[in-house]
């Protein structure tokens, strides 16, 4: 007995995790990390234009170079990676607050409000001529973002409150299902709204200038100090719910508030980028399946794997038919879509 | 029951109590008008048959679930006026299922400190040491850094079961501790569960399946279809055959060696 120490469990800054665990965490996170770089090298590299303009920049920088790295490319690969991030930690979130390794950030219908916010903005748009300069800027990423809240709290109505997990997850869906069908409509009334509204669908990084990577970034740091502050609750939460409240949680609160997280971190992503799908559901998964973490290492990780993806996916959505470009919703479906496949069969195969 | 609360029983302090209390889900109701009041520094044991409401009660008075009516007294004040980080301080509930997650047993020990440490979980030495003692006295120290999902159903309970001892409170409210114990972990957790009665001075209420370790607490609740059959000494439940009324059957206890055993009908010598 001699070699039972307390500080077995009483080490460090109050998670037991053993030496071996943290280094994994530790190569984990530097992998990730050299990705990003990676990512970012590659962003700066690769785009519509040719590859020349790189290394004309390096030889010689002019004028128009200057702006396609700086002012483009830039503001672009570091944009994606902080919607990858807000996506990653907002399906970190919402897998633990629903005790389900399916939930995503768009379950509480955020993606089908902000679509509606989209179109009901472009139409406005549309319908004043000439249309206001600020309006058509803000109104965009404004209308995507009011439309993801309003999604979210309509979905909390319709569950009467945040305490029933199947609940949420059931209005959740129907008010996915309700909006896309307001959406649908409104789109019939104004075909000519339907191409732009495509590529809002698909999801696109093409948009992100300074102010939207800014934005991001923003919005990314507001939304993961609360979180892994609040993790400790997201671990109590995987004892049971139940349990959580015994333990001297306050069940309401603690879900509400994280889930004005994932609808905050969902929504900015969505205005900014567009509905790109499997980012939130693949990041946390991707974590989870190398690493045994707890929820404080989990919200740190997910964002980083998440951000990496996007920026993959957002490299691949570029560079595969160039100088066109995919749109990288469709390429993180593939991508993701591919890798859920793989683990299902892996799992059935493992029994 | 009017004839639980005779005797010498009625002059120890009381640790948890209620008085008409009905529990019910939905239209279904499960307890009606159940008056109890937990003894304090004893091990009472809630025995009854599948569906008898054990589960509800301990949930009812963990203040997890609310009653449609009566009221509840923890340590003399309502149970609903305290607030609800003191009051995780004072009671410590386990759930009947305990759950595999990915987090180390030290984690989900640790998490058993939230009521004292708060959010950013900046554990002080008294934390530390308290997760210790509940380890220790599990068995499940070994096991600190092992993720839960890795341990075996037993293994896991005595890390939940560490969890709530860390609490350190004053009142244990346990659904099933002994499941998924072999019989000799069952043994030390009743031997763990009368000792924190005994020597700490915790009110311990645990539902408990085997008869026989019932019988081994101090008190018993029994439990009937329709509430409570009596709540007394496990001698006066004996007096008044309480087991046989909530079983809707004959429950045979013998006694051996001053132990009470439950002996199954199947086990009786065959009469000549």
């Amino acid at each position: 007995m001699s070699t039972l120490r307390p500080a077995l469990i009483g080490t460090g800054t109050g998670t037991a995790t053993s030496a071996a665990a943290s280094r994994r965490l530790g190569v984990w996170l530097v992998c990730c990390l050299g990705a990003t770089l990676l990512f970012t090298a590659g962003g700066l590299l690769i785009g519509t234009s040719s590859i020349e303009t790189s290394w004309q920049w390096l030889l010689a920088p002019d004028a128009q170079s200057s702006v396609v790295l700086w002012q483009i490319r830039l503001p672009r690969t570091v944009g994606a990676w902080f919607a990858g991030a807000l996506l990653g930690l907002a399906g970190a979130i919402a897998q633990g607050v629903f005790r389900n390794p399916l939930a995503e950030p768009y379950l509480l219908g955020t993606a089908s409000g902000a679509a509606l916010g989209v179109t009901i903005c472009l139409m406005l748009v549309d319908a004043s001529i000439g249309g206001l300069a600020w309006f058509d800027k803000l109104g965009i990423t404004g209308a995507a973002c009011i439309g993801a809240c309003a999604a979210t709290l309509l979905t909390i109505t319709l569950a009467r409150g945040v305490l029933q997990t199947a609940s949420l997850l059931l209005s959740g869906i129907v008010t996915a299902f309700l909006l896309s069908a307001v959406t649908s409509l409104l789109l019939l009334t104004k075909p000519e709204v339907w191409r732009e509204m495509q590529t809002f669908l698909l999801g696109s990084t093409a948009f992100i200038g300074w102010s939207s990577a800014t934005l991001l970034g923003a919005v990314f740091f507001l939304c993961v100090v609360p979180a892994t502050l609040l993790s400790r609750g997201l671990d109590a939460l995987s004892l049971g719910e139940e349990t959580a409240q015994s333990l001297g949680l306050s069940l309401p609160w603690l879900r509400l508030t994280l889930l004005g997280v994932v609808a905050l971190a969902t929504s900015t992503s969505v205005g900014q980028v567009g509905i790109v799908g499997f980012v939130g559901l693949v990041a946390p998964h991707l974590v989870r399946e190398t690493l045994s973490v707890n929820h404080r290492q989990l919200l740190i990780a997910a964002p980083l794997c998440g951000g990496a993806l996007l920026q993959a996916a957002d490299l691949i959505s570029r560079s595969i038919i160039r100088p066109a470009e995919l749109p990288v919703g469709a390429v993180t479906a593939c991508v993701g879509g591919s890798y859920l496949v793989f683990l299902l069969w892996r799992r059935s195969r493992d029994g | 029951m009017a004839e639980a609360r005779r005797g010498p029983t009625a002059a120890l302090t009381v640790a948890l109590a209620c008085r008409d209390l009905s529990v019910g889900y939905g239209a279904r109701t499960v307890l009606e008008g159940v008056s109890l009041e937990i003894a304090a520094g004893q091990w009472t044991a809630v025995v009854g048959p599948n569906g008898s409401g054990k589960s509800t009660l301990l949930r009812t008075l963990a203040g997890l679930r609310k009653p449609n009516g009566g009221r509840i007294e923890l340590l003399g004040r309502p149970l609903s006026a305290w607030p609800r980080r003191e009051r995780a301080r004072n009671l410590a509930w386990l759930a009947q299922a305990s759950a595999a997650t990915e987090l180390t047993a030290g984690e989900v020990v640790a998490l058993g400190r939230f009521a004292h440490s708060g959010w950013l979980a900046h554990r002080k030495a008294d934390d530390d040491a308290a997760m210790h003692r509940a380890m220790l006295a599990t068995g499940s120290l070994s096991w600190a850094e092992r993720r839960l999902s890795t341990l075996s159903g037993g293994e896991r309970q005595r890390v939940h079961l560490a969890r709530v001892l860390a609490v350190e409170a004053g009142v244990l409210l346990l659904d099933e501790p002994t499941t998924h114990l072999d019989p000799p972990h069952q043994e030390d957790v009743a031997r763990l569960l009368r000792e924190q009665a005994h020597r700490c001075g915790v009110s311990v209420v645990s539902a408990i399946h085997d008869l026989s370790l019932a019988l081994t607490a101090d008190r018993l609740v029994v439990l009937g279809d329709r509430g409570v059959i009596g709540h007394g000494t496990v001698r006066e439940a004996l007096a008044g055959d309480w087991l046989s009324a909530a079983f809707r059957t004959r429950v045979d206890i013998v006694e051996h060696d001053g132990v009470h055993l439950w002996r199954p009908a199947l086990a009786a010598p065959p009469r000549a």
